[in-house]
């Protein structure tokens, strides 16, 4: 019995080491402490390796099993997609024109315009491990010059930022994660703050625009990145466009559901904005 | 020379683990069940707590859950906390309760799954990550549902890696 009793008793102080261990790391964590940060540098580095291997091996199995159960929407989508390259390439050579006209007069004014930020493309390797994190891996590091905290893009818009950075890939948080918030700014200058709901979800936009106002946004406005002063982004990089308005705040202000520009759910490649905020 | 048996647990351990994080950093996001993944990492932990008995399942938890943590963009020390909690719980409760039959860890194993799963949402809330939700408890019953599949190869591996070799016999699941 007395065995029994201070065995029981050796447990409990044992798990108490161990949330109070806990609760010491969170708490650390939680102050952007260096020690944690160098550890998950030190520990990132170390799983770099060996994604790249569960990967290597899990591939062929699960790109086979895409083909078989797949094979039949992977041809139709083709054949939309070649029709839809063949429409791009015409609109390119006018955008081209555009894209430099804006970039001279862009110089001129002493501006700064998203075509002008120097880029990396990189390719998907992996969705999140965790259920509660809506992240990507991607196949470029700090050697292509990428940081914590630069813009994720796509052809369509806003995919996400850079939260974990190796060698040679990095983390990217969606803009769906329930942790990810942009600011945002419409065409007719109302402004806000895009918050991300979870994986497959819209993002809900917080105004402080009063209901049946002249300035509320209509169903299918765009919005892009505000890049107000210290933002995480450039300013105009496309977002999301509106789905719906809801009354918040007791029927005060308005909250409206967006929904993002890039489809965060078929990723294949990506581009890095190698652009720092300087925060 | 002969290793000792706790270098040798050790070693097993850190294999299992390093097996163990590869295929849930690498392979479980591609095998999704209604947008959910299984959670191996969680897995193991209650896999120790029910071969190794809650004071080592606790250690062996907590020891993974911050492995897990230094791999996820997310607060470092909560899957700790959450799988050392967990594994201490079912160990607590197979050195109290259960008996062996080939059911009851792959039972206990979808349990305490679920639990763990909204443990962690609940202590993430507490830090400021808000994920209590309805979507939390679809969570938790894939999580179960896939845990439970995984649970009769994992249970046996977690024996093999916690068993001491020292004439101390490992837990009687799956005998």
């Amino acid at each position: 019995m007395a065995v029994s009793r201070r065995r029981g008793g050796r447990s409990r102080l044992i798990v108490a080491l161990l949330v109070l261990t806990s609760l010491t790391l969170l708490t650390l964590d939680f102050r952007d402490s260096v020690l944690v940060r160098q550890a998950r540098d030190a520990a990132g580095s170390v799983f770099s390796p060996l994604k790249g291997v569960g990967e290597a091996v899990s591939a062929p199995f699960s790109n086979a099993w895409r083909g078989i159960t797949g094979f039949g929407d992977v041809q139709s989508e083709n054949d939309r997609l070649r029709e839809r390259v063949a429409e791009l390439e015409g609109q390119e050579v006018l955008n081209a024109a555009a894209a430099q006209q804006m970039l001279e007069l862009t110089a001129q004014l002493d501006l700064e315009w998203i075509g002008a930020i120097e880029t990396v493309r990189a390719r998907v390797v992996a969705g999140s491990a965790s259920n509660f994190a809506e992240t990507i891996d991607i196949s470029k590091g700090s050697r292509d010059g990428i940081k914590v905290g630069m813009p994720v893009v796509n052809g369509a818009g806003l995919v996400g930022k850079v939260v974990q950075v190796n060698a040679r890939r990095c983390t990217v948080q969606l803009i769906t994660d329930p942790e990810f918030a942009v600011g945002i700014r419409f065409l007719n200058g109302v402004t806000g703050t895009a918050r991300g709901q979870g994986r497959g979800k819209d993002l809900i936009v917080d105004t402080r625009l009063a209901p049946g106002g002249a300035d509320v946004p209509e169903v299918g406005a765009a919005m892009t990145t505000s890049g107000i002063d210290k933002s995480v982004f450039p300013e105009n990089i496309p977002v999301a466009k509106v789905k719906e308005t809801k009354e918040a705040g007791g029927g005060l202000t308005l909250n409206l559901v967006v929904s993002p520009m890039a489809d965060t759910e078929k990723l294949a490649f990506v581009t890095v904005l190698l652009w720092s905020s300087g925060l | 020379m002969r290793p000792s048996g706790s270098a040798l647990v050790a070693a097993r351990l850190s294999l299992v683990m390093v097996i163990a994080l590869t295929f849930q950093l690498a392979i479980a996001p591609r095998i999704e069940l209604f947008g959910v993944h299984g959670d191996l990492m969680l897995l193991i932990a209650i896999a120790a707590g029910l071969t190794a008995g809650p004071e080592r399942g606790a250690t062996i938890g907590f020891v993974v859950g911050l492995v897990y943590d230094l791999s996820l963009p997310m607060p470092l020390g909560l899957s700790a906390l959450t799988f050392a909690l967990m594994a201490y719980a079912v160990g607590y409760l197979q050195d109290s309760v259960l008996r062996a039959a080939w059911w009851i860890p792959v039972v206990t194993a979808a349990a305490a799954s679920a639990f763990g799963v909204i443990l962690y949402g609940v202590f993430a809330t507490m830090v400021g990550q808000d994920l209590v939700s309805p979507s939390l408890l679809k969570v938790a019953l894939v999580v179960a549902f896939l845990n439970a599949l995984a649970a009769p190869v994992v249970v046996p591996v977690m024996r093999w890696a916690t068993a001491s070799g020292s004439g101390v016999r490992s837990r009687s699941v799956y005998r």
